[in-house]
């Protein structure tokens, strides 16, 4: 065996993992070997100096931390899957029901155009054709259309036949209650996609109505999911205001922790602590969890008024 | 009796979410362990391990049990470990102009903390020895730094991690050899 294999194998002989036989010829080596001896030394030491780092255990805090931020997230994501099923499913089942049908081709080609794209991974298109609709084809596609993208499958007009595709949007009014479930779905959809901050912010301010509003569960979910995503803190705030006409429970509190664990807003953090502690006077409690997310943000936070509710919050449950 | 982690994936997978938790409470420290020692910030650690298990939960329908589920999420660990960018590079401790040396295969940084000519004196203060021993295994390739943080900080067996690579025990032996040889050629003013 060459001098240098027998560097590896004391390398290997520090991490643990030599075959007994090999342990056997490496020690005979070390027997003979001054500059092995000095190397075992030195990388002795030099794992020495580094297991300064080694860490017994994960700090409970740290995972504690970790598992909510986590729970969060998860919420999250299921929220917006089941948010966008949801509002697909409502939405072409308007459009297909057989009264309406004639309108449903136009209908799925406006909804491709404009909502369709984030709902499906594959693009809608809709083909009209000669055989299919006769004259009849473009009846659907009226003048306050606007068409793009027109891409052409075959343009050779030798045989008399073109074909190619292209989207078509128009604009589509929408008035009515807002406990009705189509707006709210537009509404929530809305406030999830729209890349204008103002339009999602306009968004989650129609659902805010004086009047009792019977709001669907996934416009709960759609908040939860702002307040925890939006990158624009008008946004996440209007959102949270809104959140707080919702029944307080689990999901509810746990958005609002989520807040004040996160949010790099301390005006955020410090509306969702208060509404939380406002809940607490009603007398819903917090669990073992909680307290010790507020004995982390006593000590974190860079906030003092919120350091210092925090301390109220955990002198009230002392 | 406590669920087999077959039959938790199986609920999971069919969408029972406290199923889903309960998988993850059962690996949840070890994935954070490691995200800790490779991030060596306990922001971005925390950010690792969500990304890790938003990533299981959104592929746990593929899971086709070909093998363990520990493997599985282990190689998406040290998956999304090595494609990491911390988003806070204030806590570096070497600079983050990083250029990579293809003859040494790692990364040689511009700017030298690792040792930077201080007396013994002011080295022998365990904050900064700790900063040191910090700096030059930041100093790794992020390969190098997972192998090592895999083998030294975590005890895995050079086989486990080779699965979790999903790469040859020879490349992983190959990887801890140039960590070692690495770490000594930056720390042997400390500790020699």
């Amino acid at each position: 065996m060459k001098h240098n294999e027998y560097k590896q194998l004391l390398q290997l002989s520090l991490f643990g993992e030599l075959k007994s036989e090999e342990q056997l010829k490496l020690k005979e080596h070390l027997l003979t070997c001054e500059e092995c001896r000095t190397e075992l030394e030195d990388q002795k030491n030099l794992l020495e100096l580094i297991s300064g780092k080694k860490k017994a255990a994960v700090d409970e805090k740290v995972l504690s931390a970790a598992r909510y931020q986590l729970r969060g997230a998860l919420r999250s994501e299921r929220s917006s899957n089941n948010i966008l099923n949801s509002i697909a499913d409502n939405i072409f089942q308007y459009f297909t029901t057989p009264l309406k049908y004639a309108f449903a081709g136009a209908a799925l080609l406006i909804i491709g155009v404009v909502i369709g794209g984030i709902f499906f991974n594959k693009s809608s298109q809709t083909e009209f054709t000669g055989q299919q609709n006769g004259d009849n084809r473009f009846a659907s596609l009226s003048e306050d259309i606007s068409i793009s993208n027109v891409r052409f499958i075959d343009s050779d007009a030798s045989d008399g036949e073109v074909e190619f595709t292209f989207q078509a949007s128009r604009p589509v009014r929408l008035k009515g209650s807002i406990n009705d479930q189509q707006i709210q779905s537009v509404l929530t959809y809305a406030m999830l996609n729209e890349q204008n901050p103002g339009s999602r912010l306009n968004s989650i301010n129609a659902m805010d109505a004086e009047t009792p509003v019977q709001y669907d569960n996934d416009v709960k979910n759609a908040l939860i999911t702002v307040i925890m995503t939006d990158e624009n803190p008008g946004v996440r705030r209007e959102a949270l205001k809104l959140m707080s006409k919702f029944p307080y429970d689990e999901t509810v509190k746990q958005t609002l922790l989520y807040v004040i664990t996160n949010d790099t807003v301390s005006g955020l953090r410090i509306e969702a602590l208060n509404s939380l502690i406002e809940a607490g006077s009603q007398g819903y409690k917090l669990n073992q969890d909680d307290l010790n997310l507020f004995r982390q943000k006593l000590q974190q936070d860079e906030n003092p008024y919120i350091k210092l509710r925090s301390r109220t919050i955990l002198q009230e449950y002392n | 009796m406590q669920l087999s982690d077959t039959d938790l994936i199986i609920q999971a997978q069919k969408g029972n979410q406290n199923a889903f938790e309960e998988l993850v409470y059962r690996y949840d420290r070890n994935v954070l362990s490691i995200t800790i020692k490779y991030a060596n910030n306990e922001d971005d650690a925390k950010d690792l391990y969500q990304e890790v298990f938003i990533r299981v939960y959104r592929s746990i329908k593929s899971f086709r049990f070909q093998s363990e589920f520990s493997t599985w999420l282990f190689r998406i660990t040290t998956n999304v470990c090595l494609t990491y960018k911390s988003r806070s590079k204030e806590h570096l401790k070497v600079s983050i102009d990083k250029e990579f040396d293809d003859d040494e295969n790692e990364f040689s940084t511009t700017k030298e903390l690792v040792y930077d000519g201080s007396s013994p004196e002011e080295i022998s203060s365990d904050a900064n020895l700790g900063e040191i021993v910090n700096a030059a295994v930041e100093s790794l390739s992020p390969k190098q730094k997972m192998t090592f943080v895999l083998k030294h900080y975590e005890g895995y067996k050079i086989r486990e991690i080779a699965e979790m690579l999903n790469c040859k025990e020879g490349t992983v032996k190959k990887y801890l050899f140039d960590a070692t040889k690495n770490l000594r050629k930056k720390l042997s003013p400390v500790y020699a």
